[in-house]
């Protein structure tokens, strides 16, 4: 029901132990080289090249190549050729499983096929959004996991609006922000309506009614799906080779005039329609 | 019947997770703790079969409380329930400190129940 890497989903089903997998991920530690390890394998570098790269990789956040290149110890054309190779020879996991004999090679195939049949709900949809917005494709699939999670998650129909700029976050009942951070920093904000988050709290509970669960409840039920959600994103992302971490979830009670964006942020506003006199936004507070 | 400990800060996720423990007739929650810190002296003081345990929690983490049961009993059976199962590091370094297993929320009730009994 969630996203998955492979790995995760062979032992989440049972189909290999928990020991073959660490023997695979073992296998793959092994014969993955990192960045460096490549740049050294190939020749373009020095060990003390290397060394001396890791030295300023501690006062400045840059990736190794973008510091060695930064450095004149690699030319751009060194640094693709080893991402190529790194592309080229690297062990997936399900032939690393092969390779520890905890499935055949018939076995990986068929289950790669039942694998993306689970994922195939949170294949990429397309999500418009203002030109000219750094790290776009990351927000696009923020928005884009976020309607898919209301979908399964929540059950609830919606309608969602072209997203837009604002400079103020709108007053609602509620607000559950998580901070995201990484290789994109956010501030991730679900605003929902009271009855939104009776919503919301029918479906994280798994209750027909809530109408006597007290306030603190129905707030972290807000508080859990957006977790569920980043957790999500997290995930989605390191797929993609990105790095995104998440903190746990707070409350926000916003006063009637709403709350401003901060100084060096925007915000990316995206209402989601799912019922007459409700109100539900993502907001996404960014630098920009 | 095996005893079950929840940690998880999300007070609406620990109701679900105990309601779903307890609902099975074959596993008794016995508690209910809200971070790595209170899980280990739940841990402690309970002596649950198994732990079910979120990773992302304010105060002492999921990770860093697993480091710390397992260090004190290498025998403990401890499940992690969190929103981060998909990231593949996160999983890796769960199962590497010595977690049984990784479920991802969300998740279905026969998903967990499914777990626990092999354990």
């Amino acid at each position: 029901m969630a996203v998955k890497f492979f790995g995760q989903f062979l032992v989440e089903k049972g189909i290999v132990s928990r020991e073959d997998l660490l023997a695979a991920l073992g296998l793959q530690d092994k014969k993955n080289l990192k960045f460096g390890e490549m740049a050294l394998e190939m020749g373009y570098v020095t060990p003390a090249d290397i060394d001396r790269a890791h030295i300023a990789q501690f006062s400045q956040d840059a990736k190794l190549g973008d510091i060695l290149l930064a450095m004149g110890l690699l030319n751009d054309g060194q640094l693709q050729e080893i991402v190529t190779r790194q592309k080229e020879t690297h062990l997936y996991i399900g032939e690393a499983l092969v390779q520890v004999g905890s499935l055949t090679a018939q076995q990986l195939q068929q289950h790669l096929q039942e694998y993306n049949l689970d994922q195939a709900p949170y294949l990429p949809a397309r999500v418009e959004l203002p030109e000219g917005v750094a790290n776009g494709k990351t927000w696009e699939m923020v928005s884009d996991l976020t309607y898919k999670m209301i979908t399964r998650v929540l059950g609830l129909q919606f309608k969602a609006e072209k997203c837009r700029i604002v400079s103020t976050l709108d007053s609602n009942y509620m607000m559950a922000a998580l901070d995201l951070s990484g290789d994109v920093e956010a501030r991730y904000v679900l605003s929902v309506s009271a009855g939104v988050q009776k919503m919301v709290a029918r479906a994280i509970l798994r209750e027909k009614s809530v109408e006597h669960e007290p306030a603190d409840i129905l707030e972290d039920t807000v508080m859990e799906f957006i977790n569920v959600v980043c957790g999500n994103v997290a995930a989605k992302a390191s797929q993609l080779g990105e790095v995104i971490n998440i903190n746990p979830p707070v409350t926000i009670r916003p006063e009637a005039e709403g709350l401003p964006v901060p100084a060096g942020h925007i915000a990316l506003c995206f209402p989601i329609h799912v019922g007459e006199g409700e109100k539900m936004e993502l907001l996404l507070v960014i630098p920009g | 019947m095996k005893t079950v400990l929840v940690v998880d800060d999300s007070l609406a996720m620990a109701r679900l997770l105990e309601k779903i423990i307890n609902d099975s007739g074959e596993f008794t929650c016995v508690g209910i703790a809200r971070d790595g810190v209170e899980a280990i002296k739940m841990n402690h003081s309970e002596k649950p079969d198994i732990i079910c345990m979120d990773m992302n929690m304010p105060g002492m983490d999921g990770l860093t409380a697993l480091r710390s049961l397992v260090a004190l009993n290498k025998e403990v059976k401890v499940v992690m329930v969190t929103s981060l199962g998909g990231v593949g590091d996160k999983f890796a370094e769960a199962l590497k400190l010595g977690a049984k297993n990784v479920i991802s929320k969300p998740f279905e009730a026969d998903d967990i129940l499914r777990i626990l009994r092999k354990l």
